[in-house]
């Protein structure tokens, strides 16, 4: 069945009123699960998974995946208002999102988040329908040595992350990859860090170190002074409360390369949406003409990992329905659900089961949409929460922050942890360490680390696997080239002073 | 202020140097090589040298550089010591979860940041911290069925 | 006459008074025990995991074959390889409705963690549901088509081979360790955290081979994408008519079975036990089980009473002397 069959087939199946009814569902209650710090996909579809037995399966469906990339709609509601990250994939958003909120450009921010979801949402359906057998096929050339050179140019990204201090910035990260190996390790079952806790057997979760570092280490460090300062500038006048066209004309590479490099994280299994945003603001400052002002609130700073959120979903989507694979925790129980409901993800899924496939694809187009329909007037909303004096707004956030981890891990030595990563995020704003850093060496030092024994497991302790292999030597060659520059740079400009002072 | 910035990459460094050395040691008890690839070892050693050599290099520069710029302020202890007094009145909160359960730990907490730290009138801590309280519980717990942290009275 | 009226009286009497001792409350409570409220339903993996979707699946069956009155939840306890989950329920002592669904992780982890300080025998045995068969698996382009070709060219090349699973305390495993030691040869073992992740390094071809379990296989066999060597299972299964056992193959080698079951809280009480026993026993029963087992290929492994309890210690024994002979470090 050809593309333009198919799709005219699932427009069928999605428009219908019931079709439509339970995508609108879905996409509101992704948004509103996206806004809560700490409540992801996951625990939401599996909650309403019983409900869907009595309903028919492409519409349930529709419904789930809604949830699904509504939630990555919502999750940069939090990170840009109260610094704290809706969900992982946020934290890169809380970078410049936040900053250009206390600038009094809330609104904008909020705004430029939508629509560059819902581009790179669209790109990412138009995609998998166009491409999604052929880049499946390309995907599972995709294993640990690459994931490993995909890793290091992560982690190079620091570099960009940097700021004034590279030392820092590389102490930072350094402590990320500690926090990361804590835990039991996957190869010899040895147990890491563990200080004799069963609660950190299993690593300390990634969403109790952001909320910590960013939203507490935040609220502690603007408590220092005793004035109720109000919280945030309210947007003035329509300017701050929507991205203008100068905006929108600044994020034209973002939306491209958030769409692009989303997209293509998506595709590979294991990868995430973290890496994507990261992966996609880390190219975007690169490219950019003032990469200094990165982190002080540049919007294409919060349109490019947006982006790559959004087309994360779509890019999953690839091997979960073509090959059976599922990439992550959300398309783990996708998969789940299809299978109970009698469906068979894999190659023969887009012949055998048309209807749902197509069914899911005119669904997704629609859900942008109606994601975007929903959002931009909710911009206004969310900006009113910050007519909130300082002092209301301070505990709240707190209390936002206890609820969301608990909420995430249902213990209460997470919420001890938050403490322990509150008092290190303040401590590290006193003696300015960049926080980001950190974040990334958390999120990529545990992939990287289990992708290089992998990479040596396969090739018997040869490191050659690494350049003989043509995607790992051209993604490390591109890392190189970004570590050695800003050096060169700097070089260049001692080199410079020096001759200045001689001369 | 460089001053303070000084004292503080000072013993920053000092303390990533120790923690460093810590890593390094812990690595130690842990397989290397195995015969299978790098064991669980191999990795904490690499990253544990690096944080070392890093904090030493950074040790070195507070020591090292020049005199601070014009601007010398002392630390704000003031400053520190009310941002310490909000992170305790967290830790006292969550401790208390167990016993008093979110709905009272959080009022609580709400009234002695808006009272104490803001400094403003009681009506206004108890209103917002109260409310706020019921507002979280009627929209997690009530509405979304989520578990708040619960302890003995609620 | 008085002497009958007496009589007569007395006996109503009699009568009225063992009625009334029969109404008692000391009558009532040699009625059988029943839940009363939602039960909690604990699971080590989060959703969409293994156990998460058996555990809902079991919701579902539960309540299509009427044979609760309230209703089941998943409670998810992820972290520690299930040791969270354990020491979650070892809290919930005395608390009888709270059970927990476990699998050979719960028995495996306190061997070789010493942070895992609830071991499976410090709670109580239910029920085994089920056994898990699983079978080796290589590409459908590959040039092994029996067990035979892998484990000879294994012989001729000794490391050069690579299976991918999962962690070295898993099933995946301590099948490779048994089988190298019966057959003297080597090969390499690729780890990764997921499912999804080791199949995708099997189709890619950065592995040779690969231990995966019937349901997973199903749809890439079904493909053509994947080929099927040898089963691991004491019965051959009904999806895999040309499929010899590993024993048929030539191969005898065992391994403590993958098994899944009920576990209960420390100290409950016999009557709670008593009627678990009878639910579980009961749901294996039903068509619904019967037809869940046959479309997810699962092993019929019911087992319930003293035999259970003897059962795991069996599996425990078992999985020690294997992992010493690993080279892992157990601590228990």
């Amino acid at each position: 069945m050809d593309v333009f069959n198919g799709l005219m087939q699932g427009f069928a199946v999605a428009l219908s009123p019931g079709a439509l009814a339970l995508c609108f569902v879905g996409v509101l209650l992704g948004t509103v699960v996206g806004v809560l710090p700490g409540l992801g996909p996951p625990a939401t579809i599996a909650m309403l998974l019983p409900l869907t037995f009595k309903m028919e399966p492409t519409g349930a469906m529709i419904m789930l995946a809604g949830i699904y990339y509504g939630a990555k709609y919502g999750g940069s509601t939090t990170s840009i208002l109260l610094n704290v990250p809706g969900e992982s994939a946020s934290v890169v958003t809380c970078l410049d999102g936040y900053q250009m909120a206390r600038k009094g450009r809330a609104g904008a921010a909020l705004g430029i988040s939508a629509i560059a979801s819902f581009i790179a949402g669209s790109f990412g359906v138009v995609a998998l329908m166009l491409v999604a057998p052929p880049l499946a096929k390309l995907s599972l050339a995709f294993s640990s040595p690459e994931y490993f050179a995909l890793m290091v140019l992560g982690l190079a990204m620091v570099v960009l992350l940097a700021g004034e201090s590279l030392t820092k910035a590389l102490l930072s990260m350094l402590v990320g990859l500690w926090i990361a190996s804590m835990g039991t390790d996957l190869f010899s079952a040895t147990s890491r860090f563990t200080f004799g806790q069963t609660s950190l057997l299993g690593g300390i979760d990634f969403v109790v170190v952001a909320i910590g570092l960013f939203a507490v280490g935040e609220v502690m460090a603007n408590m220092e002074s005793s004035e109720p300062a109000q919280m945030l500038p309210l947007p003035k006048g329509l300017r701050n409360l929507m991205p203008t066209w100068q905006d929108m004309k600044d994020c034209r590479f973002a939306f491209v390369n958030g769409s692009v490099i989303g997209f293509l994280i998506g595709v590979l299994p294991g990868a995430g949406s973290t890496i994507a945003s990261f992966l996609s603001y880390g190219v975007e400052k690169a490219v950019s003409r003032h990469p200094e002002k990165f982190g002080t609130g540049v919007i294409e700073g919060v349109a490019a990992p947006e982006g790559a959120n959004n087309a994360e979903t779509g890019g999953a989507l690839v091997p979960l329905l073509t090959l059976g694979i599922p990439g992550s925790g959300t398309t783990a129980i996708l998969l789940a659900a299809l299978v109970l409901w009698g469906f068979k993800p894999g190659p023969l899924f887009i012949e055998e089961s048309p209807a749902m496939f197509w069914g899911l694809v005119a669904s997704m187009y629609i859900g942008n949409v109606m994601l975007l329909i929903l959002n931009l007037p909710l911009v206004g909303v969310f900006a009113q929460l910050l007519k909130l004096p300082g002092y209301a707004m301070y505990p709240l956030i707190l209390g936002v922050s206890m609820i969301g981890v608990y909420t995430a891990s249902g213990s209460v030595f997470d919420l001890g942890l938050l403490c322990v990563f509150g008092l290190v995020g303040y401590a590290m704003r006193r003696l300015h360490f960049p926080t980001g850093p950190m974040v990334l060496g958390l999120v990529l030092g545990d992939a990287m680390e289990k992708a290089l024994r992998q990479s040596l497991m396969m090739s018997q302790g040869d490191l050659a696997i690494l350049w003989q292999r043509p995607i790992p030597a051209a993604l490390l060659a591109i890392a190189g080239i970004l570590l050695v520059v800003p050096l060169f740079k700097k070089f260049n400009a001692v080199r410079v002073q020096v001759i200045d002072q001689e001369g | 202020m460089h001053d303070a910035i000084r004292k503080g990459d000072f013993w920053a460094g000092l303390f990533l140097a120790a923690l460093g050395a810590f890593i390094v040691e812990e690595s130690m008890g842990w397989i290397y090589l195995g015969e299978e690839g790098p064991g669980a070892g191999f990795f904490p050693r690499w990253y544990g040298i690096a944080m070392v050599l890093l904090s030493l290099l950074m040790v070195a520069g507070a020591v090292f550089k020049g005199p601070p710029a014009t601007r010398s302020r002392a630390v704000a202890w003031g400053e520190i010591r009310r941002a310490m007094g909000c992170w305790a009145a967290l830790v006292v909160c969550i401790a208390l979860l167990k016993v008093l359960g979110f709905l009272i730990a959080f009022s609580l907490l709400g009234w002695f940041l808006i009272a104490v730290m803001f400094r403003q009138p009681q009506k206004i801590a108890l209103g917002v911290s109260v409310g706020g309280s019921l507002g979280f519980y009627l929209l997690f717990s009530f509405g979304l069925d989520l578990s708040l942290p619960g302890g003995m009275l609620f | 006459m008085r002497a009958t009226e007496n009589t007569l009286s007395r006996r109503l009497a009699l009568l009225a008074a063992s009625a009334l001792l029969a109404a008692s409350p000391r009558a009532w409570a040699q009625a059988p025990w029943k839940p009363t409220k939602p039960v909690d339903l604990v699971v080590h993996t989060g959703p969409g995991g293994g156990s998460d979707v058996l555990a809902r699946s079991i919701a579902v069956m539960l309540e299509k074959e009427k044979l609760l009155t309230v209703r089941v939840q998943v409670i998810n306890k992820t972290g520690g390889n299930s040791a969270v989950a354990a020491a979650y329920l070892s809290e919930k002592r005395g608390d009888t409705h709270t059970i927990g669904l476990f699998t050979s992780v719960w028995i495996a982890t306190p061997l070789t963690s010493a942070e895992a300080k609830v071991a499976v025998r410090d709670l109580t045995p239910v029920a085994r549901l089920m056994l898990e068969p699983a079978v080796f698996a290589v590409r459908a382009d590959s040039p092994f088509k029996t067990m035979r070709d892998f484990i000879e060219a294994a012989r001729a090349n000794p490391g050069k081979l690579k299976q991918s699973g999962g962690s070295l305390t898993s099933r995946d495993s301590i099948m490779r360790q048994a089988l190298q030691q019966h057959t003297a040869t080597k090969w390499a073992y690729v780890s990764f955290q997921g499912g999804g992740e080791r199949v995708a390094a099997l189709l890619g071809g950065h592995v040779d081979m690969m231990v995966i379990e019937p349901q997973e296989a199903g749809e890439h066999i079904r493909a053509g994408k994947m080929r099927v060597l040898a089963q691991i299972a004491e019965k051959p299964l009904s999806g895999y008519p040309g499929v010899p056992t590993l024993k048929e193959a030539g191969y005898d080698v065992t391994v403590p079975p993958q098994m899944r079951g009920v576990l209960a809280p420390p100290a409950t009480p016999r009557e709670v036990l008593a009627f678990w026993e009878d639910l579980f026993a009961k749901l294996h029963a039903t068509p619904s089980w019967q037809k869940y087992m046959l479309d997810n290929q699962l092993e019929e492994g019911f087992l319930t009473g003293p035999e259970f309890p003897k059962a795991i210690d069996k599996v425990e024994n078992e999985l020690r002397t294997q992992y010493q002979q690993a080279g892992v470090k157990t601590v228990r």
